[in-house]
């Protein structure tokens, strides 16, 4: 009895972050063209298997309070979809609580929720790609409204996809089936919209993410064209960033996109497992591969499972010998742990913070800028 | 070049056999290129083989991209199958996995089992020693026979003796020591990280971030370098020298060549059968191995063209859901709830990824049961059942293409038989379902009521004995 407490207490002593080593040896993590760059803090995460609790179900995106509040939305799986719900955390890795009312067509449930982002007001207005609306909640749970119906008519969605909200509490809804941005107000009202399924300016081929700058520009992943576009509020198009391909500054399938108050655009590069940094006048910056460590949440598991940890550190967990047929970005990320694999979300909080989505991993990365 | 009915049929039973059934129009493109120009375009697939891509399935299904356990997995296959332009592939694919049987309760990794499905696509055409091989490196095949156990001076005969029992030459023509030779031969044969990473299948671990997939490694420290005996063949043997040993062997032709006639041409061998597989194994030879040269053999003999062959097999449960959802048109796009799909042919008896033990399923007629014959029927005739489905509304506008918007009872009837298969049902079968046809009066295919009268009737045939087979 003795023998296993004193094993335990090494493990835990083992585990601190620091030392664990995970991701931060032999990985080229990060490379970057300018000074920019952005310096990994911490891992928050571990994989929810149950209905409640600590830890993340395929979460699909992050949201932030000033008051360290961060939210996270669990897509989940079918398996436990019956438990979509959003999950509330601070930095500092204390799980606060959650809220949801849960899967189906209901008042508040969802089915395949994307993404959220917070108005003014302290509410949370979260996307719902089957349902076709968007639901909106308060800080603490309580859910207050919904609106949205298929269809392909202005005000209508098929797929409403990222939502972003600008100064002036506008929202920015990518449409994905219809291949436009929907400009509404907070009760659901169209304002404007613009685009229609293309690959042209201003067109989309089902877009997804969607940011705003500080100056109320607007930003959409046009996922299945591998690009960046920028509007002005009016839905006028400014720039496009990024192309197909796998080199820097090149996209595939991006997902997210978060810009912050300098311009610096930052890109979930979903299909190629990584983060793209652009700066403001498009340029590339910086190519983020992640380097995810043992999280708090991770810690604890492993100091009451200490023969895991054991076998876990003598293992190599950034394999460089992927056989040829695996040599994907996808392949390599199932296989690489520390690497982000299924980046869905990038957004930046007011700290120059980036906070990186992972759904495939249940967790989440956070960097610091500096430059 | 004029389509005949008897070329049409010709052609819907290669692609039930070397797929999963195509639909009218497809069968009349594929005449028209020429049978033996189809089977050749078959066994060389080349350039995007979906229609359903990968990041589109990824995007909507979370667990297809995560795999993290069974549910999605199977249905992501599912995809493939339905939406694939090289139905061979996948076709042989399902025939590895079925000889070559994998499952996912002893590895708790999916992503390590759909790579195994992906490396069948890849070398599944090619050299059978060169299957082997890459077998043998199959991380899922290393973990579910143990030889992550075989060692330097200990070893695990688990994978030594399934290779040549169950995987090339079968029971009786090699012996014990042969096993234990072979054995030696893989030590060192194992995958990255495998004390961790068989712990984690032990344990069904998920913790902390998921599944951590899967790839070979070979240790050179713990590989027996030392002289073995095999098969009457002496010498410092690896396993890649072991599995080219087997290869020549007659009775690894025999073995996979039966097995291979057995999954695309008839469940029973006969006598002209045997005649069939003598001359697949004679380009098993030529070929050096080569299962393309196999199959090219098979599909243009006079056995498997004659109309004996035809229906002559009880469809698999996958065979059975897939085409099914084919011809109803289905799932062709990412579609909430297709891991039903999978669950639906684990209910018929055939749950892809988790086959009942090694030796893979009893196919043939104990496909069915009553309980799975229900199952079996349930579901073709619910997706056949559905005028909204557009396969279903495909072959509506086919029969007032072909026969004009008023048709007799009878006729729509031998239309639906025809477009189906064409399929030759009992005379008291057929006049079963004209009867229940007329009960609806008039048939005017421009009208609703009348495409829920072609419905019920694709309904009712799905529900038949001749639909069952393939």
């Amino acid at each position: 009895m003795s023998r296993c407490v004193a094993k335990r207490r090494l493990i835990v002593d083992r585990l601190d972050p620091e030392a664990d080593g995970d991701g931060d040896t032999n990985v080229t993590t990060q490379e970057s063209a300018t000074t920019l760059s952005f310096d990994y803090v911490k891992t928050i995460g571990i994989v929810n298997n149950g209905d409640n609790g600590r830890g993340f179900a395929n979460p699909y995106d992050i949201a932030f309070r000033a008051d360290g509040r961060i939210f996270v939305l669990n897509r989940c799986d079918p398996a436990r979809a019956a438990a979509i719900r959003v999950g509330v955390l601070n930095l500092d890795d204390d799980y606060l609580y959650e809220f949801g009312n849960g899967h189906g067509r209901g008042d508040g449930q969802f089915i395949w929720p994307v993404a959220m982002a917070f108005d003014s007001e302290d509410r949370l207005y979260i996307t719902d790609e089957y349902n076709n609306r968007v639901c909106i909640y308060d800080a603490d749970g309580e859910f207050v409204s919904q609106w949205g119906e298929a269809g392909s008519d202005p005000g209508k969605f098929e797929g409403p996809a990222g939502i972003a909200i600008d100064s002036q509490d506008n929202l920015y809804i990518a449409d994905q089936q219809n291949g436009r941005i929907q400009k509404m107000s907070t009760e659901g009202e169209l304002i404007t919209a613009w685009g229609d399924p293309g690959s042209g300016d201003g067109q989309f081929d089902l877009p997804w993410g969607v940011g705003v700058g500080s100056d109320d520009s607007v930003y959409v992943a046009d996922w299945r064209n591998d690009r960046i576009q920028k509007f002005s509020p009016e839905g006028d198009h400014l720039q496009t960033i990024g192309s197909s391909g796998m080199g820097a500054g090149e996209l595939s399938r991006p997902s997210g996109v978060a810009v912050d108050s300098d311009g610096v655009v930052a890109v979930a590069d979903w299909g190629n497992e990584r983060i793209q940094v652009f700066n403001a006048d498009g340029s590339f910056a910086a190519t983020l591969r992640g380097q995810a460590t043992v999280s708090k949440w991770a810690a604890d598991y492993y100091s009451s499972n200490p023969e895991e940890y054991e076998l876990r550190l003598i293992s190599d967990l950034t394999p460089d010998d992927l056989p040829e047929h695996l040599q994907t970005p996808y392949h390599t990320s199932s296989q690489v742990e520390p690497y982000f694999w299924g980046p869905v979300a990038v957004r930046l909080d007011g700290e120059g913070r980036m906070y990186v989505v992972e759904t495939n991993r249940h967790r989440f990365q956070v960097y610091q800028k500096s430059s | 070049m004029t389509t005949t009915t008897a070329d049409v049929a010709l052609m819907a039973h290669l692609m039930r056999r070397a797929g999963f059934g195509a639909t009218r129009e497809e069968l009349e493109d594929k005449v028209a290129r020429g049978y033996e120009n189809v089977v050749e375009d078959m066994l060389n697939p080349s350039g995007d083989r979906q229609n359903l891509p990968d990041d589109l399935i990824r995007r909507y299904h979370v667990e297809h991209s995560e795999l993290r356990d069974l549910a999605g997995a199977g249905a992501n296959w599912m995809y493939r199958m339905i939406t694939t332009n090289q139905p061979l592939e996948e076709k042989l694919a399902l025939f590895w996995h079925s000889l070559f049987a994998t499952g996912y309760a002893k590895l708790n990794q999916a992503r390590a089992l759909l790579n195994q499905i992906d490396m069948f696509r890849r070398v599944g055409f090619g050299r059978f020693n060169d299957i082997l091989v890459e077998l043998s490196k199959d991380p899922a095949m290393i973990i579910w026979l143990d030889n992550n156990d075989n060692h330097d001076g200990a070893i695990n005969e688990n994978y030594g003796r399934e290779l040549l029992e169950l995987f090339s030459m079968g029971i009786g023509n090699y012996t014990e020591d042969d096993i234990k030779e072979a054995s030696r031969a893989f030590t060192g044969w194992t995958l990255k990280n495998a004390e961790y990473m068989s712990m984690r299948a032990m344990k069904d671990s998920i913790w902390p971030y998921s599944r951590i997939a899967w790839h070979f490694e070979f240790r050179e420290h713990d590989h027996d370098t030392g002289e073995k005996v095999f098969l009457g063949e002496r010498g410092e043997f690896d396993g890649a020298e072991i599995v080219d040993i087997i290869c020549k062997q007659e009775a690894t032709a025999r073995f996979v060549c039966t097995r291979l006639f057995q999954f695309f041409a008839a469940d029973e061998v006969d006598e002209e059968g045997e005649a069939a597989i003598e001359q697949m194994m004679a380009s098993y030879f030529e070929s050096g191995y080569e299962i393309r040269s196999v199959l090219r053999t098979l599909f243009n003999s006079e056995y498997f063209k004659s109309e004996a062959a035809r229906y002559s097999r009880v469809k698999a449960p996958v065979e059975t859901v897939v085409g099914a959802v084919k011809m109803a048109g289905t799932y062709r796009q990412p579609t909430l709830g297709v891991n039903l799909l999978a669950s639906q042919a684990f209910y018929m008896g055939q749950g892809l990824l988790q086959p009942p033990t090694v030796e893979g399923w009893h196919e043939g007629v104990e496909w069915i049961d009553s309980g799975s014959l229900v199952e079996r029927v349930n579901f073709a005739a619910k997706e056949l059942g559905d005028p909204s489905n557009p396969g279903v509304r495909a072959i509506v506008d086919r029969l007032a293409r072909d026969g004009g918007s008023a048709q007799s009872a009878a006729d729509i009837v031998d239309g639906c038989l025809d477009l189906m298969g064409p399929l030759q049902v009992e005379d008291i079968t057929r006049e079963a379902m004209i009867e229940f046809a007329t009960q609806f009066g008039d048939i005017d295919l421009d009208a609703e009521e009348s495409v829920e009268t072609v419905a019920n009737v694709m309904r009712l045939i799905a529900s038949t004995r001749e639909y069952q087979l393939a």
